[in-house]
């Protein structure tokens, strides 16, 4: 491999990294099989155009159940419940309905500063593999609100809108 | 020593990607945007909430020139963008692109306006045979409605035989050609269609659109009923089409024009219906007392004590309702000589005092002489034929007011708006741009859903840039108004060019609709 070749390589190897970590609200964790459980972590990259975060909101997808946030030190976490579209078998019994929407409130994460938001989830298998799952998300801060809520066309590039929403790619079940 | 050298760049770029954690946006910009100066400011001051590096700021002037003699320097979270000295007057638009720490773009666009904000008012092209034509066909139909139909009104109620029937008749079949050419000139007009088109249908399906179209129904519907009228052989009959036709010239009158769309409606609608009823009272009867005189008729003394005794309260009427839409339209008594609505008006009522003269000398002078000498009619004559000619002379200043707004509208000029529509599976948006030329340009977004009933969105976004002149996103946020839609009043657009606009409707706080298209601006 020439240097320049190789130097291409590690451009689009870097370009390939650096791109999605970028300055959205994302999903730590960007891929994961259905059928199986799996952590969303949300990083909060900054603030909403220099004010700090006050509330994060998130909705969960249809097809994601089993929800537990995880506590968070010095905020606060409410959960919104509602009926499912569809009843999904999860170990054993029919889940109808459940969590909807995860609401941390009552922190203050400075502007400049990043931060992590857990929820343990469980991909369903009504899930459909190779196709992206997004979870639209709202950051509230001291003045003004981020929406991460755009959710690109398929197959499209999530930066070609303005807000992605933080999504994760849906893998086979294993 | 190249792995190294690749392990570097790679771990720089985590860095890069982990580290800087951030998405430009700006926080402040000083001018802001949409500031009004007297003389050009110093500078641009643009602060972001990161560092950044400026990549692409574009200062398009006035005059829509992209000025190269601007300086950009940048510190931190600061752009400085000195400005030249001398920018032309009017809006300037500032478009920035910046490089964030991760290397993201972000842009956007401002605009700072000097002396005064771009306006946009539009100058209608005059096409003088068009207008010629559209002035000449107003006069007929004013013929038909006040010479013909007042006529016919005058004969059914106040006099006796047919005098004057030619012109009676004549002024109706005038009326009746002029009120359908009418129609279609002002669709000519309003589509800036040439003459020929006339034998499509395009300018009549426009034109009846307008107001003018229940109008000049009305106005036709009121001279076939007078038409009628004067054919019928029961006096009954005649006497209530008659009536009929002259409820119909007000209406007429009052379906359409600067005046009867003049806001407070429940004043000036009434008042341009009395207005114009009083007016075919009175000048329908100028030709059959003319002719009564002449022919030194037996009945004329009788028929002009019964024309008299009705016309005092008419002229009051007349005065009245006249002076009340005059002070309605002209806000101001300089704005009698200072506009051309306002000229129009002062020769109008130059003429009706004249008119009024006349009417006094009859009622007073030559009337009361005719108890003494019947035969000595001729002054009578004489003074009614120049009430005929002041009274043509009136309606001729009349029909001029279609080509000039009154100094109320003057502020805002009616205009007809550019309408994109956008459909996509999950929406449709309409939206109305006006006047779409540069200047000052106010956009109205009807939101529906792809079925086409109404989107209710808890906000509305309008984002325009300019593409092939480099011009980044300029964001405004709309305004729900009272009509269920939403507006983004006055957006000073600088330069004509296709546009690109992008709506952006929230409909919960978790999802969004967003369209897309392009449009034109056209050079003022």
């Amino acid at each position: 491999m020439s240097m320049v070749g190789y130097s291409l390589f590690v451009a689009a190897v870097a370009a390939f990294a650096a791109s999605p970590a970028g300055a959205h609200v994302t999903l730590e964790n960007r891929e994961a099989p259905v059928g199986a459980p799996y952590r969303a972590v949300f990083v909060v990259p900054h603030g909403c155009a220099g004010s700090a975060t006050i509330k994060l909101r998130v909705e969960i997808p249809e097809g994601v159940i089993a929800m537990e946030p995880a506590p968070k030190p010095g905020w606060n976490v409410d959960v919104v419940k509602a009926k499912y579209a569809a009843d999904y078998d999860y170990q054993g019994s029919k889940l109808s309905e459940g969590i909807k929407e995860v609401v941390w409130s009552g922190g203050k994460l400075p502007p400049h500063q990043h931060d992590e938001f857990t929820i343990d989830t469980y991909l369903t298998g009504s899930l459909k593999p190779d196709s992206m799952l997004y979870f639209p998300t709202v950051q509230e801060c001291e003045q003004g609100i981020s929406r991460w809520i755009d959710i690109p066309a398929e197959g499209g590039d999530p930066h070609d809108t303005g807000s992605p929403a933080p999504g994760v790619k849906l893998m086979p079940k294993r | 020593m190249r792995l190294i050298a690749g392990l570097a760049t790679l771990v720089s770029v985590f860095c890069l990607a982990s580290g800087a954690f951030a998405h430009a946006a700006l926080v402040s910009a000083e001018p802001a945007d949409g500031s009004l100066f007297e003389s050009t400011p110093k500078s641009v001051r643009l602060r972001f909430n990161e560092s950044v590096t400026p990549a692409v700021i574009r200062l398009i002037d006035a005059v829509g020139k992209t000025r190269d003699d601007i300086g950009i320097g940048s510190a931190g979270e600061d752009i400085v963008v000195t400005l030249p000295d001398h920018l032309p007057q009017g809006t300037q638009i500032l478009s920035y692109r910046v490089i964030s720490q991760d290397g993201h773009p972000a842009g956007g666009s401002l605009l700072f306006s000097i002396g005064a904000v771009t306006k946009g008012a539009v100058e209608p092209a005059h096409r003088d045979v068009v207008d010629g034509l559209i002035w000449l066909t107003r006069i007929g139909v004013y013929l038909g409605l006040f010479a013909g139909v007042g006529g016919v009104f005058f004969a059914a109620w106040i006099g006796q035989g047919n005098g004057g029937a030619n012109v009676i008749r004549g002024g109706l079949f005038v009326g009746l050609l002029g009120a359908v050419a009418s129609l279609g000139l002002q669709g000519i007009d309003l589509l800036d269609l040439p003459l020929g088109a006339v034998a499509t249908p395009a300018p009549w399906t426009s034109a009846l659109a307008t107001s003018l179209g229940p109008s000049l129904l009305i106005a036709i519907a009121a001279m076939a009923a007078a038409l009628m009228a004067w054919r019928s052989a029961s006096r009954t009959v005649a006497r209530a089409l008659a009536a009929a036709a002259m409820a119909g010239v007000g209406l007429s009158l009052a379906a359409s024009g600067h005046a009867a769309t003049a806001p407070p409606q429940w004043l000036t609608r009434p008042a341009v219906f009395l207005h114009g009823i009083a007016v075919a009272y009175w000048v329908g009867a100028l030709v059959p007392l003319a002719v009564l005189a002449w022919r030194r008729a037996d009945c004329l003394l009788p028929v002009l004590h019964r024309f008299s005794n009705l016309a005092a309260p008419v002229v009051a009427v007349l005065v009245l309702t006249g002076l009340t839409l005059a002070v309605v339209q002209l806000e101001s008594f300089h704005a009698l000589i200072a506009t051309n609505y306002g000229l129009i008006l002062s020769v109008k009522t130059s003429l009706v005092i004249v008119l009024l003269g006349l009417a006094a000398l009859n009622r007073f002078r030559l009337t009361p002489r005719l108890a003494f000498n019947p035969l000595k009619t001729r002054p009578l004559v004489r003074s009614i034929l120049a009430e005929c000619g002041v009274a043509l002379g009136i309606l001729a200043a009349v029909a001029g007011w279609r080509f000039t707004p009154p100094p109320r509208l003057l502020v805002d000029a009616v205009v007809t708006p550019l309408t994109i529509h956008i459909h996509t599976e999950t929406a449709m948006f309409q939206v109305l741009v006006s006047p779409a030329t540069v200047g000052a340009d106010s956009f109205v977004l009807q939101l529906m859903t792809g079925d086409g009933s109404p989107l209710p969105a808890r906000q509305a976004t309008l984002t325009l840039s300019l593409p092939a002149r480099g011009i980044e996103p300029l964001e405004r946020a709309a305004q729900l108004g009272a009509d269920g839609y939403w507006h983004v009043r006055d957006v000073a657009i600088p330069v004509a060019g296709r546009w690109h606009m992008r709506i952006e409707a929230l409909v919960t706080d978790f999802e969004k609709i967003t369209l897309e298209d392009d449009f034109d601006v056209g050079e003022r």
